[in-house]
């Protein structure tokens, strides 16, 4: 027998590694090559000898993985050269039923069940080619919808009517609800911004003014509603100028009404005292739906008051060129107030080629110098620097609005990915166990017990399931927190992080920023690994039964 | 009897086996009486084992040091090694005056 050197030891290391992954049926075979090692004389032909056996048992692991039905005749060993494998088996398979007992002691944890169907959510779209209007709401929003008409819950119906799909079954309970409590007329504002093609919007509109004579929101969702009547007629006019009577009238309400409340206030009180009651305390089921953007953006309407605006500053502009300053200085004031409302009711205008308001207060600051009030130039030139100001900021903030949002686009990538290792784990942990109740490794005393590559794979999926739903609790309790933390008290900083959150959650691993149908190429890429595996199968099958007669 | 065919390596191996018919032989040593590489011998010796024309049996050599694997033909083996080189030689003796006639 020969000396131990650092090649030989390199030598039996390969060996050892190769006999890792050997089948059950080969081992003993692998552990004759190793035990030959000894007796090879020379470092490098020992060497050479522990890659030829290295190679044989690594493609034997293949074919076994290729071919499992193939079988082997394992060749006797002596009982004390594996006398360690017993017990070291008995700890790896008891270590995988712990790990995977462990993984499913999780879904005790209510907060576990919500991280797990949030980690589902960016499947939702890909098996959903129904329109939005004909889904169906979720079984928690039904049962709440339930209750509340059982209740007569004024507040519950209205909840229910913010959020559901059907535009129908969205009017009818917002009808019951305002027929319940006049006081939540408010709701058919929030329901037809929800829904702008409803029929009711018509009937709604006066009870909202009538409610609320002072707002300019119904005049908004007037023209709105108007929009998208053109767009899906295709009747879209290409200059403001040429924009419908009715569209004109309605923003010229707006402009000359003296507030902009967009009930935001009043959703999120209701929103919360009936998540209270019917202890909604699920993120991702309460907040998943449409309602969520109004808590952030309340830029509804942004597009047509910027547009409407520009043909205001465009008709004063046409009175001053006449001479007929007193109403091209209104005209000047009338943009100049409506910006001053916009601004305070929260709502961002878009970014257009022409800076309306500072345009605007240009204007007015001329007309003060003309009129040789320089305080009131002044005042206006301030106000002018203010708006160029509000655009640059804007500028500015879009990128640190980004890098806000990278912390939850993180948590977000996290739960996703950890609910796709969780099936993938949990898949081989269960195909493994199908494998071994298939090859009845389990049955009679004497059962060889499962494969080495079986356990291999066992115990990654079982170690790959549990590290998954740790990770997925991890990353996804700081929100339900925050969540939980807003439904007790009512604090609403953290609202715009659970919304962008719940945002990249509702995304596909891997295709933000694709702006292409995603559906499309996962089912396309679905179907060729079918084909794949299918043709894998094929050649598994032509090769397990029709081999010609074999050559040693 | 199924038989599988027999490659040069294969032949060569049995060969060896049939010079001591009834003794146990190592690995490395019919690697060395053979030339042929580990990663050529063992997957012969496994075909030969599975089709039961080889039988193994592990062997202890000293305390401490693993026990060898060690290999033997089967009668099946013998009979198989046997009639094919048994085979091989008449083809060659009925060949032989052909080709040296054909020489002459």
């Amino acid at each position: 027998m020969t000396s131990e050197t650092y090649l030989r030891r390199v030598a039996a290391s390969l060996l050892r590694l190769a006999l890792k992954v050997t089948p059950q049926d080969s081992f003993a075979w692998g552990q004759a090559v190793l035990a030959e090692l000894n007796y090879v004389e020379g470092d490098w032909p020992a060497l050479a000898w522990a890659l030829g056996g290295a190679v044989v048992l690594t493609k034997q692991a293949m074919l076994s993985l290729i071919l499992p039905g193939r079988r082997r005749t394992a060749i006797s060993s002596k009982p004390k050269l594996f006398a360690k494998e017993g017990p070291m088996r008995k700890a790896t398979l008891a270590a995988i039923g712990a790990c995977a007992v462990a993984s499913l002691l999780f879904f005790l944890a209510p907060v576990f069940r919500q991280a797990f169907q949030a980690s589902l959510a960016q499947w939702h779209g890909l098996a959903d080619f129904a329109p939005y209007e004909d889904r169906r709401p979720s079984p928690e929003l039904e049962a709440v919808a339930g209750l509340a008409e059982q209740n007569h819950d004024a507040e519950g119906l209205a909840f229910v009517a913010m959020r559901h799909p059907k535009e129908s079954e969205s009017a009818r309970l917002a009808d019951k609800a305002v027929q319940l409590d006049s006081n939540l007329t408010w709701v058919y504002a929030a329901v037809a911004v929800s829904h702008p093609t409803l029929p009711q919007i018509e009937r709604w509109v006066p009870k909202i003014e009538q409610f609320d004579p002072e707002n300019a929101l119904p005049y908004f969702i007037v023209a709105e509603a108007i929009d998208i009547d053109q767009g899906l007629h295709d009747k879209v006019p290409k200059k403001t100028s040429d924009e419908s009577p009715a569209w004109k009238n309605a923003m010229a309400s707006a402009f000359q009404s003296p507030k902009l409340d967009n009930y935001l206030d009043r959703l999120k009180a209701l929103d919360r005292r009936v998540m209270l009651r019917y202890r909604l305390d699920d993120l991702y089921q309460s907040l998943e739906d449409s309602c969520c953007y109004l808590y952030l953006q309340p830029s509804y309407s942004a597009w047509d008051s910027d547009r409407y605006a520009q043909l205001v500053l465009q008709s004063g502009e046409t009175l001053e060129a006449r001479g007929d300053l007193t109403s091209a200085r209104d005209k000047y004031l009338a943009v100049a107030r409506f910006f001053q409302m916009m601004t305070s009711a929260g709502v961002h205008l878009p970014q257009s080629n022409v800076n309306v308001p500072q345009e605007a207060y240009k204007r007015l600051q001329a007309f003060s110098e003309k009129d040789g009030l320089q305080e009131q130039a002044r005042f206006y030139a301030s106000l002018a620097a203010r708006a160029e100001r509000a655009e640059e900021n804007d500028w500015i903030a879009s990128p640190n609005r980004i890098r806000d949002s990278d912390v939850t686009r993180w948590s977000a990538n996290l739960v996703k990915t950890s609910g796709v290792g969780m099936f993938l784990c949990g898949g081989i942990l269960l195909t493994c166990l199908v494998h071994v109740i298939r090859k009845h490794q389990f049955l009679g005393p004497n059962s060889p017990g499962p494969g080495r590559i079986t356990t291999a794979f066992g115990i990654g999926g079982a170690v790959g399931l549990l590290l998954s739903s740790a990770t997925l609790y991890t990353a996804y309790r700081p929100y339900a927190e925050i969540f939980q933390g807003y439904l007790r008290t009512g604090d609403e900083s953290q609202l715009p992080l659970l919304s962008s959150f719940l945002d990249h959650t509702g995304v596909l691993l891997g295709s933000e920023g694709f702006y292409g149908d995603v559906r499309v190429y996962f089912w396309f890429a679905v179907s060729s690994l079918c084909v794949l595996a299918l043709l894998l199968a094929v050649i598994t099958f032509v090769a397990k039964h029709l081999r010609p007669r074999e050559s040693i | 009897m199924k038989t599988p065919r027999l490659s040069r390596q294969t032949l060569l191996l049995l060969e060896r086996f049939l010079d001591r018919p009834s003794a146990w032989r190592y690995g490395y040593e019919l690697s060395r009486e053979t030339g042929l590489k580990s990663g050529t011998l063992y997957p012969i010796l496994m075909r030969l084992a599975e089709y039961s024309l080889l039988e193994t049996k592990w062997v202890s050599t000293e305390d401490g040091v693993p026990p060898r694997h060690t290999y033997r033909l089967t009668p099946k083996g013998m009979e198989l090694a046997r009639t094919t080189f048994t085979r091989s030689r008449s083809r060659r003796t009925t060949r032989q005056p052909v080709l040296d006639g054909g020489r002459a």
